[in-house]
């Protein structure tokens, strides 16, 4: 190590204290908007690779930022429910197939997807072990959910109400958890889906109940005129499907009236992913179809200038950081006049003092932009997953 | 482009960071996964006419399976969840539609696989009369199977099923689609044919002495002109001394000559209804397979029994 570094490497290990301040100042002052840069941009990667990933979204009138975070994370409260027959006019044109969508219900605080198995295929979701929902009644798992809730194949889970004040509305059901899904590392894992079907279950529109021709059920039954029964609030309703009750399942409205929150509409190529955005162009349209990656962009838009204007803000306070580092040295340089002055009388040149005074600042910023490259590196890494494991969970 | 309705830029973060928790996604797909183009086509049916037409218009290129237990009507049949497994990874689901086979409605089956095979005549399905209904206070009432399921029975509708069917293996395998054209088109024919004869034999019946042991003869009925009242008699069962002293009554009041059945009688049944006048003719649903008779020798049998009857008297 020649001179100049060894004298000034053995002043910043004496002043210890004054060094570490020095080089976490210079670290952070270089960290914190190169790492907001980057895990911002690393959000923006997954924020559009999941709705790159899904084609086109339909759902009725409204707010498509809503539409689109509530089909494509399941967190925010469902929008305006559709029918079923859109779901049937998305088919009819031939253009696209629809996967429908039904959320809003939860189970152990997951949320609850009712969905039909082309949804599985569609996001190459495998089932790690069990098989997936073959009936009504039955969930499969996301990975996440599975081991935030202890469960395996052969459990129950217990839907949760909509509201806690819902006291007089729907009854929670009990479902049979029949598979785990494989991890995929979205927003799948966490969910627990079930059969659409079991979602209207859910809503109170479908239900199980003994027969009301048997003779052992007068006492719920209101009026009998012919072959028109009519039943009071004492029939008793399952809130289990087994194999011994699910024939007795049924709704009291025809399926193209049956709510969806939304659906996914994968078109067959480009030209017919078109054509369909073109049906619904009409203004009296009902439903709104949209292009997710498109919403996604808007709110990246707005990400961008909400992150440009805390750049600008983090860079005021890293000038006058940098403003204050500057200051720190020359202070310093003035209280080290003496020690200054004795390096001259016992022999050393002026270029040598300086090189003394230069090599400490030299390594303070040295070692305080390493210690910022290594945390950008950290965050680019585990970005991510810090986030999830320290603000989500 | 669309504006972003209603949120805030807080939300905005809240949103991106939500999307930065759900990670990385696997390789980008376009559509649903596509099942496989080669070998032969798994077709999944749900009863013994669809399986049959499928069997016969796919050929080799088509496995066709019906997994319910011979001695069971897949009408009323509820799959075991490894069956649904079977039915849930087949290339093709055949339906019959006219709400035969209950279970569909209850299990979890892609949309994307299903053919409703009755499509094509939904209009021509005939409403049962006299199923109950009920409602919960004010909703409107709601009827559970309110539609006759045996639609294959006027064969005019079952040749419009094979062809849906040979559609449908078109549709999924366009190469060979000359092939499923041929074999649908000598199906139909085939079920034409008997059609025909059929309508021969209706036109030859000429008054209401039919009867009818199962309410599952609508559509042999409407389309061939064979009236005549049913009943809900087994025939592996005596019906007991009520069902008999009803029968007799209406034998005195207007008495019929022949009653259909699903299946051979009971001898003791046969003997009493000799003793009534009345003689049974076996005209079997073929709603599942009987072992070594196929589906439309199955049907011409039928055809020959019910020619014997009538063309005799």
């Amino acid at each position: 190590m020649s001179g100049p570094l060894y004298v000034a490497s053995r002043y910043l290990v004496h002043h210890r204290g004054k060094t570490i301040i020095l080089v976490l100042a210079v670290a952070l002052t270089g960290f914190v908007p190169v790492g907001l840069q980057v895990l911002v941009a690393q959000s923006a990667r997954e924020l559009t690779a999941r709705a790159d990933r899904t084609p086109l979204l339909v759902g009725s009138r409204g707010s498509p930022l809503e539409l689109v975070l509530s089909a494509l994370y399941f967190d925010t409260d469902p929008p305006v429910p559709i029918p079923w027959s859109e779901i049937e006019r998305i088919d009819d044109t031939g253009l696209a197939q629809a996967v429908p969508l039904q959320v809003g219900f939860r189970a152990g605080g997951h949320p609850i997807v009712g969905t039909t198995l082309e949804y599985l295929d569609y996001r190459r979701l495998r089932v790690a072990t069990g098989r997936r929902m073959a009936w009504l009644g039955e969930c499969v798992l996301g990975a996440r959910a599975a081991r935030e809730l202890g469960l395996e194949p052969g459990d129950d889970l217990v839907s949760s109400p909509e509201t806690v004040f819902d006291l007089a509305g729907v009854y929670p059901l009990k479902m049979r958890v029949v598979g785990v899904l494989a991890p995929s590392h979205t927003a799948d894992d966490r969910a627990v889906f079930v059969d659409i079907k079991t979602a209207w279950v859910m809503a109170g529109l479908g239900h199980g109940h003994r027969d009301l021709g048997d003779p052992d059920a007068s006492a719920a039954v209101l009026s009998r005129a012919g072959d028109r029964i009519v039943a009071n609030a004492a029939v008793l309703e399952y809130n289990q499907i087994t194999r011994e009750n699910i024939e007795s399942f049924h709704f009291h409205a025809g399926r193209s009236s049956l709510p969806v929150s939304a659906a996914l509409a994968l078109p067959t190529d480009e030209r017919a992913r078109v054509l369909l955005m073109g049906r619904y162009e009409a203004p009296d349209e009902r439903v709104q179809i949209l292009r997710p990656r498109s919403v996604m962009d808007e709110l990246l838009d707005t990400v961008v200038t909400v992150q440009s204007y805390v750049v600008a803000g983090i860079a005021l306070v890293a000038a006058a950081t940098g403003a204050t580092i500057v200051l720190v040295f020359m202070l310093s340089i003035r209280l080290r006049r003496r020690e200054i002055e004795t390096m001259t009388k016992i022999g050393g040149s002026r270029g040598s003092v300086a090189a003394v005074l230069i090599s400490e600042v030299v390594v303070v910023v040295a070692v305080g932009l390493v210690i910022a490259a290594g945390l950008t590196l950290v965050t680019s890494r585990f970005g991510s997953a810090a986030i999830r494991a320290f603000l989500l969970s | 482009m669309r504006r972003i309705g209603g949120h805030s830029l807080s939300g905005a973060m809240g949103a991106l960071l939500l999307a930065a928790s759900a990670c990385t996604e696997a390789t980008p797909v376009a559509r649903v996964e596509p099942r496989a183009k080669t070998g032969p086509l798994v077709v999944y049916t749900v009863n013994e006419p669809l399986r049959y037409f499928a069997a016969r218009i796919g050929g080799p290129h088509v496995e066709a399976l019906l997994p319910a237990p011979d001695d069971v009507d897949p009408a009323f049949w509820l799959p075991e969840p490894e069956d649904l497994v079977g039915y849930q990874g087949a290339d093709l689901i055949l339906r019959s539609g006219g709400g035969y086979a209950r279970w569909i409605g209850f299990a979890s089956l892609p949309r994307s696989t299903q053919v409703d095979t009755s499509a094509g005549y939904r209009d021509r399905l005939i409403a049962l009369r006299g199923s109950v209904t009920h409602s919960h206070g004010p909703q409107a009432a709601q009827s559970h199977g309110d539609t006759a399921f045996t639609t294959w029975l006027d064969l005019e509708l079952a040749a419009q099923q094979a062809r849906a069917v040979g559609e449908a293996f078109a549709d999924a395998r366009p190469l060979l689609r000359s092939d499923f054209e041929i074999a649908s088109a000598k199906l139909v024919s085939d079920l034409e044919r008997l059609d025909e004869r059929l309508l021969e034999i209706g036109a030859a019946y000429e008054d209401e002495s039919l009867l009818f042991s199962h309410p599952v003869y609508q559509y042999l009925q409407q389309r061939y002109g064979l009236g005549g009242d049913s009943l809900h008699w087994e025939p592996d069962q005596d019906p007991g001394p009520d069902e008999w002293g009803r029968l007799a009554e209406r034998q005195a009041r207007s008495p019929a000559r022949w009653m259909l059945w699903e299946a051979e009688p009971l001898p003791e049944t046969q003997r009493r209804l000799g003793e009534l006048g009345i003689t049974p003719i076996v005209f079997s649903p073929g709603g599942n397979a009987v072992e070594g008779v196929d589906w439309l020798a199955l049907m011409n049998a039928n055809a020959d029994r019910l020619e014997a009857a009538i063309r005799r008297d």
